[in-house]
């Protein structure tokens, strides 16, 4: 008998349909997975039969064949367990073929017959097209953003033996616990003093330019960068379906209902791999830290002691907001569009606060700040120097302005851009700045003053205009023009991260 | 000029070629000292003393003496001395333009004849009569703030414009910003003192100006081309440079560091040492207010260095033409704060009570006019300290 029942892969962020055939016959009692199954779908022989002896039906013990279509692609996960399942039962014709004519299914089985949750329903949900998608319970309400059809939460393959003979109902689970715990960001109330950080972190929201914080540790640049996202609205539709599919591919934990709403923040250690960054492996192609972060916030804590190999390969898809990743068989492109946020010490010991106040050698300051390399570095259109706080702001324990007067002030900033130019101000091409960043001839004087002296090149002038007009955006009345302060502060908010080259420089 | 040596019937007669070569093969031999290089040399000629450090001649006390202390002594001498034969160790000289310089010779520094360690020999590249004018030794922290620098620069302009020879050691921070100032003045020549063979300039990023001091005043060693810039050499380059000086001024100096080193040595000479005041929270000033703190005298300007020296002060201190734009009136306010220190837009916006803006504008326009640098988000003011008010008359 022939059974051919709906499932799902995942590749990168995307899910690609897979129909699982299956063919029970005479021959030599056996079980075959063909159609390119990798070692974890290979695997899913000895759970499938388990779980099916567990849940009261009978193993067929006879020759038989499964095939994952389309059998060029490799294909991986244990998502596929209970379609094929599903598929043995309905080619022994211990459930009627006509009951799951209309249904997919997707869900890894325990050896108890229990269906457990796989990363990725969301993703793969939206490629089935069928009546009914039967997924894990955990999955329930991922599934439900995305799927075409009805989606049914299942616990147990005995329940869906009991439904298919119409022995039983649908088993009621209550999926719509939603606790709604509104997860709290932090708050910038938190911060202490700060103003020129604070102050680079509503740019960075208003504008979602990439900021770096340079600072001895303990000077709170962390605790800054974790405050970003709650500077940022909220994700709008499209940007959340986005968001939710690669969060699901990716294995992160959703919020109850399902769907990602806030924009997400990342911290991966600089230990990380570069696969782990920016996503691959040999058959599934999970997405990296860089796509989890899409609409979302990276950050960089201890930027020089990342890989330099990692450092360098975020730069493409900091530009073009997806990344692709390549293997041989196998091409996958998976969103990317993240704020990059970045955090590192003065100089090696930390200490390097004040000028002639550190300990540490030229030499080790060179290769300490050399490991990020000047291209990256020329992506931050903010870089601000971060100090300890002073000790009577510390003690004076003074709230700072909380994260939802801030979160005002960018938005309107945003609304300003966008109703201007139709998109936020780091994405501002340098042909349009003339038109939406006109200079007022003192702001211009000033900025061609540092070209000539060499201290701003061709690429740092466009940045150092897009961040005046954001600062611009954030007055209390915005303004057309940008004046003298406006740029000025945009300078100043572009410290110069490498040591001088001569240190006795002619005044 | 006329010179009176101190020790003028010196017991070194002065040496003819062959010596001097053997002279200098002897100073390149591995783990030497100055003393060792006077032990070996006692009663004998450098190339009798050769013979013995390399082994072909049975050694006499004192030298049987140090190699029974030192085991390894005599090993390494002889395998060195097959490295450092007198014919090769000579060539290199010349190759450098280096001339070997004993006591007892005309060009030996007469400041040096009478010291309780007194070099046995030296290597000079360039002249070493320049020496014969007036000398201020300038010394610091190779991390100085951009002030420290400066000031340094500053210094050392204005003395060489005073017909002063500035000594400095030539590394990184205030003896090479104390170098840079005289060179640029045109006037007298810098002499620096170094601590390994003229071979190889250290630190690397110094060899330009290296070469300029050689070829303008003098570059002077007590160890032959070929000798590395091991660390136990600095102190004792150290003590060469403050014998040399009339006066030695420290600029910056942290709690510990050569330069606090250079001003013992000077103190163990009776040479006064001068000190450049700075803030006293600032790390970079710490050594410099300890030795204030210690009876060093302090040097507010250039004019005070050129009193004590006896020079007339009246000449110097020109009062250049500042082409500088006049600071507008915030940019007053802003100079204010760092006449002494540097600062931040930050801590100018708290402690004018600005918004971070009009901070930002002040500083960056101050900058734009020169009045002002940047690192890493500190502005420091360019105006060597000593200088400071000019401003505001």
């Amino acid at each position: 008998m022939f059974a051919s029942v709906p499932s799902a892969v995942l590749f990168g962020a995307q899910g690609h349909p897979v129909a699982v055939e299956v063919h029970v016959g005479k021959g030599l009692p056996g079980f075959h997975i063909v159609g390119l199954p990798d070692e974890s779908v290979r695997e899913s022989r000895d759970r499938v039969r388990a779980a099916v002896m567990s849940s009261g039906a009978t193993w067929p013990d006879i020759k038989i064949t499964v095939n994952l279509a389309p059998s060029r692609q490799r294909k991986s996960g244990s998502g596929l367990d209970l379609a094929i399942a599903v598929g043995v039962l309905a080619a022994s014709e211990q459930i009627p073929l006509a009951s799951i004519e209309r249904s997919g299914f997707l869900g890894e089985l325990g050896l108890d017959g229990s269906v457990r949750s796989v990363p990725g329903v969301a993703p793969m949900a939206g490629v089935f097209d069928v009546a009914e998608l039967v997924v894990p319970v955990a999955n329930t309400s991922e599934a439900a953003i995305i799927a075409n059809g009805r989606v049914r939460p299942c616990g147990h393959l005995r329940d869906l033996i009991a439904v298919f003979n119409e022995l039983a109902p649908w088993p009621d689970h209550d999926v719509s616990e939603e606790v709604e715990v509104s997860a709290t960001d932090p708050d910038l109330a938190d911060v202490i003093g700060q103003p020129m950080a604070r102050q680079a972190l509503e740019i960075a929201a208003a504008g979602g330019h990439h900021c770096l914080f340079v600072g001895p540790p303990g000077a709170g640049k962390t605790m800054l960068a974790a405050r970003l996202p709650g500077l940022l609205p909220a994700l709008d539709r499209e940007q959340a379906l986005a968001v939710t599919m690669v969060h699901s591919a990716a294995g992160v934990a959703l919020p109850p209902g399902g769907l990602v709403t806030r924009p997400p923040f990342r911290s991966p250690h600089h230990t990380s791999s570069q696969v782990a960054m920016v996503g691959g492996g040999s058959t599934a192609l999970r997405p990296g830290e860089i796509s989890i972060s899409h609409c979302g916030v990276l950050f960089m804590d201890e930027l020089p002691e990342f890989a330099p190999r990692v450092m360098d390969t975020i730069r493409q898809p900091l530009e073009e907001g997806t990344v692709s990743v390549s293997r041989a068989a196998l091409h996958v492109t998976i969103p990317s569009r993240f704020q990059l946020v970045a955090a590192m010490n003065p100089c090696p010991c930390g200490d390097g606060n004040e000028p002639g106040g550190c300990e540490c050698g030229d030499a080790r300051l060179r290769s300490y700040v050399g490991r990020v390399s000047g291209p990256l570095l020329d992506r931050f259109d903010l870089r601000v120097k971060v100090e300890r706080p002073d000790v009577n702001q510390l003690l004076d324990n003074k709230p700072g302005e909380p994260s939802s007067v801030v979160r005002g002030r960018v938005a309107v900033a945003r609304q300003r851009a966008v109703d201007r130019q139709g998109m936020l101000n780091n994405e501002l091409a340098a042909r349009d700045l003339d038109r939406f960043a006109p200079l007022a001839t003192t702001a211009l004087d000033c900025l061609r003053d540092e070209m000539e002296r060499g201290r701003l090149s061709a690429r740092g002038y466009h940045r150092v205009r897009r961040v005046a007009r954001t600062i611009a955006d954030l007055r209390p009345h915005g303004s057309e023009v940008l004046d003298e302060e406006t740029v000025a502060l945009a300078l100043g908010m572009r410290v110069s991260v490498r040591p001088p080259h001569a240190v006795g420089r002619a005044a | 000029m006329s010179v009176l040596r101190l020790f003028p019937e010196a017991a070194t007669p002065v040496l003819d070629p062959h010596e001097r070569a053997h002279l200098a093969a002897l100073a390149s031999l591995d783990l030497m000292t100055t003393s060792r290089l006077v032990a070996l040399q006692a009663g004998r000629s450098p190339s009798e003393a050769f013979a013995i450090a390399s082994g072909e001649q049975q050694p006499t006390e004192p030298i049987a003496a140090l190699f029974a202390r030192n085991a390894e002594l005599r090993s390494r001498w002889r395998s060195s001395a097959k490295r450092n034969q007198p014919q090769e160790v000579g060539a290199r000289c010349e190759e450098h333009g280096v001339s070997v310089v004993a006591p007892g010779d005309e060009l030996y520094p007469p400041q040096l004849d009478g010291d309780p360690r007194r070099p046995a020999v030296l290597f000079v590249q360039g002249d070493a009569s320049v020496l014969d004018a007036r000398r201020v030794g300038i010394v610091g922290t190779r991390n100085p703030t951009r002030r420290g620098a400066l000031t340094a620069e500053r210094f050392g302009a204005e003395l060489a414009a005073a017909g002063v020879v500035v000594v400095s050691g030539l590394a990184l921070g205030i003896d090479g910003a104390a170098h840079r100032g005289a060179l640029a003045a045109s006037a007298a020549p810098p002499v620096a003192v170094v601590a390994n063979g003229q071979d190889r300039p250290y630190p690397k990023r110094h060899a330009g100006l290296w070469a300029e001091v050689a070829e303008a005043g003098a570059v002077i060693s007590e160890w032959p081309p070929g000798v590395a810039p091991e660390p136990f050499r600095f102190p004792q380059r150290n003590r060469i440079l403050a014998a040399l000086s009339e006066l030695v001024l420290v600029v910056e100096s942290r709690e510990r560091g050569g330069s606090l080193i250079t001003a013992r040595e000077a103190g163990e000479r009776g040479i006064d040492v001068f000190a450049v005041p700075g803030p006293i929270d600032q790390r970079s000033s710490v050594g410099t207010n300890r030795l204030l703190a210690d009876g060093a005298a302090p040097a507010p300007d250039v004019e005070t260095l050129l009193v004590a020296l006896g020079l007339d002060h009246r000449r110097a201190g020109r009062h250049r033409v500042d082409a500088r734009a006049q600071p507008d009136t915030d940019g007053v306010l802003a100079l204010s704060l760092l006449h002494d220190r540097a600062q931040s837009i930050e801590t100018v916006a708290r402690q004018l009570g600005w918004e971070l803006g009009r901070a930002a504008r002040a500083l960056v326009v101050l900058e734009r006019d020169g009045w002002l640098v940047e690192v890493g988000g500190w502005y420091e003011s360019t105006d060597p300290i000593g200088a400071g008010s000019r401003c505001d008359s």
